[in-house]
């Protein structure tokens, strides 16, 4: 396993439901990012489409493994690359469940998938309309170390990235679509997950305009100290390159020893508090 | 200690202050805004109607901005009743400060024809008789959008929008409302900001229907106080708390309540009643650009 290398963050716009032009997007951009020399590549929540779907998204969703998942293992085999995008993802099961899914892909063809656990259904959001939320924390064994995958209003609950953080991951991956108004939650959250983990953390936002909601970028890669390693634009197209060292994982965590601390009992008491809420 | 469910103390403030905003950054989201839409729309410019007021001046002065002042036409549509040479010296103001093409077409032939077709036409309800203006000046826009290929940008704001002071299917007609977000004295500091000469911004409102018009006095509340009224509403604050905290009776503020509630028909689609599969209005649910 690697202990050093280079993430690139690819915060781009999508076109509306064409996952055509959307992959060959997302070709361009690992093809640049490859040259950088960047290992792993990540795009936005729901990047093979775009955000706002509505009825559309039930005509666009699609079983994983599936056509657009193997378009772009092509893209990752033929880079050499681990790529993260989002996608609608159509049940395996049955015939209009969908869920808001992330997928890992590697050098070496699919690796894994992650459904959205926290569905945002309020203010602009009606996530829960069309999708079904994800019952399982995800982190995957990779070359570059096991890397863990959650999706926007996920980072809003601490208790998925510790999940994942507590499988093993020490890079948290957050694919994002979050509209401008929302930038300071998510500015202190990336960084509050990183530190509170002693892990890294990979944000990738969309950017671009869909029905009126202005995505404002801002993608990020966190350090486990919550250092800023690099940040792309607000507002626009961007691709920038960060570099993970994991070895400096280990004297973050004996200086801030939040896993060392971590107490379980605590859980049992959430679990009660929660349901009387 | 304190009662974790009393409000008190945990209401909003409702000060000047809190309508306050980043005007840079407004104007950034709604050129964006403006820009994008056009070049997703494949149309060649915009086109809006240009009245010499503050509502107007902003949208033309950002549609500018966006996209070039070349490729937005302000139309300027008087008529006899309500002529103002004042406001068509602003409008003028305004085109030639941020480059705006213009074209000034006398309405009041087209309007009168109309109402000689009108069997129950009466010249004394200056409330129909406006409304007939502002939807006769809808029909100039949509034509010249028709016909270059133009977006209509509206100019409507976020206080008259919710208390539902416009007319249905006239000045509120367009493809894009930049300033819907916005309450009108908000649309007042971005004026302010983008450089809309101060005597349009500090001008009283007028929707121009009939001679000597004023909004303020028509409403009964100045803006500075509905504005404050609407965030209430709008952050979902009690009635009462909003009418103590600006010292109002509490009578006005749910009048204006009662208004925004019941002006929905003028904001939304026609209503229809739920015979099929996915109905327009109800569960027809398709993204816009």
């Amino acid at each position: 396993m690697k202990q050093n290398f280079k993430v690139a963050l690819a915060q781009i716009s999508c076109h509306k439901g064409d996952k055509k032009a959307n992959i060959q997007k997302i070709e361009d951009y690992v093809e640049r990012a490859r040259r950088q020399g960047a290992e792993l590549v990540i795009f936005p929540e729901l990047s093979l489409t775009g955000y706002i779907l509505r009825d559309e998204l039930y005509g666009l969703a699609e079983k994983i493994p599936g056509q657009s998942t193997i378009a772009v293992e092509k893209i990752a085999r033929k880079y050499g690359t681990y790529i993260v995008f989002g996608m609608p993802e159509l049940s395996e099961k049955a015939q209009a469940t969908l869920y808001n899914t992330a997928v890992l892909i590697g050098p070496k063809g699919y690796i894994g998938k992650y459904r959205k656990m926290y569905l945002p259904t309020h203010s602009v959001f009606e996530e829960k309309r069309y999708f079904r939320q994800g019952y399982q924390a995800e982190a995957f064994e990779t070359e570059l170390g096991k890397l863990g995958l959650i999706i926007c209003y996920d980072i809003f609950f601490p208790e998925v990235s510790r999940l994942i953080r507590l499988e093993g991951a020490q890079l948290i991956i957050c694919i994002s679509a979050s509209p401008a108004v929302r930038r300071t939650f998510f500015e202190t959250l990336t960084v509050a997950r990183a530190i509170e983990n002693t892990s890294f953390l990979a944000y990738v936002n969309l950017v671009g305009i869909e029905d009126g909601l202005q995505f404002w970028g801002g993608s990020r890669l966190i350090g486990p100290n919550g250092k800023v390693i690099a940040a792309a634009k607000y507002d626009e197209e961007d691709l920038v390159i960060g570099e993970i060292n994991y070895a400096e994982i280990g004297p973050i965590e004996a200086f801030v020893p939040t896993l060392r601390d971590l107490r379980a009992e605590l859980f049992d008491k959430l679990k009660e508090k929660t349901e009387k809420l | 200690m304190p009662n974790p469910i009393s409000n008190k103390g945990r209401t909003l403030k409702l000060t000047q202050n809190a309508l306050d905003l980043n005007w840079e950054e407004v104007k950034t989201k709604i050129t964006r805004f403006i820009r994008d839409y056009v070049e997703k729309s494949k149309a060649k410019g915009i086109v809006l109607g240009l009245s010499g007021g503050v509502d107007s001046s902003t949208a033309a002065a950002l549609s500018a901005m966006a996209i070039g002042g070349n490729k937005v036409l302000g139309l300027m549509l008087p008529e006899r009743e309500t002529y103002s040479p004042k406001d068509l010296k602003h409008a003028e103001l305004v085109a030639e400060k941020f480059g705006i093409k213009t074209e000034k077409i006398d309405i009041t032939p087209a309007l009168e024809a109309l109402e000689k077709t009108i069997p129950v036409f009466d010249p004394e309800d200056k409330l129909c008789k406006g409304n007939l203006k502002a939807r006769i000046r809808m029909l100039y826009l949509y034509y010249y959008a028709n016909k270059l290929n133009l977006i209509v940008c509206g100019s409507s704001d976020k206080s008259e929008t919710m208390i539902g002071y416009f007319t249905k299917w006239g000045d509120v007609a367009a493809d894009i409302s930049p300033l819907m977000d916005l309450y009108k004295t908000q649309v007042r500091k971005l004026a302010e900001y983008i450089g809309v000469p101060d005597e349009i911004v500090e001008k009283p409102p007028s929707p121009m229907l009939w001679p000597g018009q004023t909004a303020e006095e028509e409403i009964g509340i100045k803006y500075e106080t509905l504005d404050l009224i609407l965030y209430g509403l709008e952050h979902f604050m009690k009635t009462e708390e909003i009418a103590d905290q600006l010292g109002l009776q509490k009578d006005l503020v749910e009048k204006v309540k009662r208004r925004w509630q019941m002006m929905e028909h003028k904001r939304r689609m026609p209503l229809t009643t739920k015979i099929q599969y996915r109905t327009v209005g109800f569960d027809f649910r398709l993204p816009f650009t």
